[in-house]
């Protein structure tokens, strides 16, 4: 029920709100037909387009993205992606580097060994 | 069979799942690294004998990564194995965001689509990816390498796996050529939420198509390149002849451009395959009104919605057509709108 409540109230915001991958504010986008037909993503299959994009833009900004960029970088994506951005930008896992990770592994071992839940490191 | 696809938009959400507790990962590690406790990844041990043993896609070109930037030379990696070649540098500006110091997923898939290829979102199964790369599509993934307090996203892409020796072979970072345990790959990649994407030239199928999520893919298209949606539809059209969506798409697409009676033969042909389409339904009364043929658009609705679920979630859609085109019913369709009302 909840999920069907959401998948209306989207569709009638989409409807009044427009959005600007919809040329024509009647027609149901792909997107939207695709989302409608697959319940696995009926919940967040789209919102208010708008809000999202002008939060998005706002928080590439504060993360330091070049102000040149953002307009562009923001208007490529859709309307899912400008949800999840908006909703997690700051949980989201983002990929940087992967040169510390045998250092981390190490520091696991070691605290593993002083609190004695392992003994690997032999001791002469 | 292949266990059913996790709805794709939405990787983010597991992220914090991801981060088993401490001691929990830090054992799995231990098991993995300091024993060598580990069994060959399932996975890559048991792939489908017809394939073969052992896939390198040499080809695939290397950009070792600077500092933070494994997303833009992780996604140069791939757009240069499918023909858009591309300085890891030039990327940076697309997709790194210097506040988390690194790249988020949206942005990364953004950013190829903006080239023009499908970007498909493959997995959830590691030989789903697999089955991507001995079809020749290197997959850029995400990894979660570090554990607990010390997350470390990763983006690496994967080019071969080696059946015999249970091995995942990656460009990762600074190696051109990762010969990773499979068991380890597959754990670090299902800590961060076993997402992994392959860059499709439209009008080709990815290796292990999945309907909706080719779909989410080529309908992003739309707005990025259209000729390249339309390829992508056209490709889908023949796969999945039975499934209207391509159908849909296709008209969606001719109806951006103002091909109002090319988009109305799209959505008559995807309400042939299923009448029940909203979708389909609303779209081509749009299309017949946008034509000059009002009428004929009422009729069609009027007559459709019978078939369309009482819950279909687009139905608040088909009720708002109707009620703009009720505008002004009462008015004659010209001569020309004569062949939309037979049937």
């Amino acid at each position: 029920m909840r999920k069907q409540f959401c998948v209306y109230a989207v569709c009638l915001a989409l409807l009044n709100l427009g959005s600007p991958q919809l040329a024509q504010a009647a027609l149901v986008a792909t997107a939207q037909a695709v989302a409608a037909a697959d319940a696995r993503t009926a919940d967040l299959a789209l919102v208010n387009s708008t809000l999202a994009r002008e939060q998005v833009r706002q928080q590439l900004s504060a993360l330091g993205v070049d102000p040149a960029a953002v307009d562009a970088r923001v208007a490529r994506l859709t309307d899912s992606e400008l949800r999840t951005l908006a909703d997690r930008m700051e949980q989201m896992p983002a990929g940087g580097d992967a040169l510390a990770v045998i250092g981390i592994v190490f520091v696991i071992l070691i605290i593993l060994e002083l609190v004695g839940v392992i003994d690997i490191f032999k001791k002469a | 069979m292949q266990p059913a696809a996790k709805s794709a938009p939405v990787r983010a959400s597991q992220c914090s799942q991801e981060r088993a507790p401490l001691f929990a990962t830090a054992l799995a590690l231990i098991g993995c690294l300091g024993l060598g406790g580990c069994v060959g990844s399932a996975q890559v041990s048991t792939l489908p004998a017809e394939w073969p043993a052992r896939v390198e896609l040499r080809g695939t070109p290397f950009y070792p990564q600077t500092e933070n930037h494994c997303g833009p030379a992780a996604l140069a990696t791939v757009l240069g194995a499918v023909g858009h070649p591309v300085a890891p540098a030039a990327l940076a500006s697309e997709v790194y965001v210097p506040g988390r110091e690194g790249s988020l997923q949206p942005e990364l898939v953004a950013a190829a689509r903006a080239r023009g290829v499908l970007v498909y979102e493959a997995g959830p199964a590691l030989q789903d990816v697999l089955a991507e790369v001995a079809a020749g599509r290197p997959a850029l993934v995400l990894q979660q390498l570090g554990a607990g307090p010390w997350p470390n996203w990763h983006y690496a892409v994967v080019i071969g796996y080696d059946r015999d020796r249970g091995r995942v072979l990656l460009r990762s970072g600074r190696d051109e050529l990762l010969d990773s345990r499979a068991a380890l790959f597959e754990s670090t990649w299902d800590r961060a939420g076993r997402w992994a994407v392959v860059l499709v030239e439209p009008g080709q199928m990815p290796a292990r198509p999945d309907l909706t999520r080719y779909m989410q893919a080529a309908s992003a298209l739309e707005s990025a390149s259209p000729p390249a949606a339309a390829k992508a539809y056209d490709a889908a059209a023949r796969h999945w002849p039975a499934e209207p969506l391509p159908l849909l798409g296709s008209g969606n697409v001719a109806a951006a451009q103002g091909e109002w009676s090319e988009a109305e033969r799209w959505y008559r042909a995807a309400l042939a395959l299923d009448p029940a389409s909203a979708a389909a339904l609303n779209n081509r009364a749009e299309a017949l009104a946008r034509l000059g043929c009002r009428d004929a658009a009422r009729r069609a609705l009027q007559e459709g919605v019978s078939h369309v679920a009482a819950d279909d979630p687009l139905r608040p859609v088909l009720d708002e057509t109707a009620r703009t085109l009720a505008a002004d019913a009462g008015t004659a369709d010209p001569a020309v709108c004569r062949e939309f009302t037979v049937h």
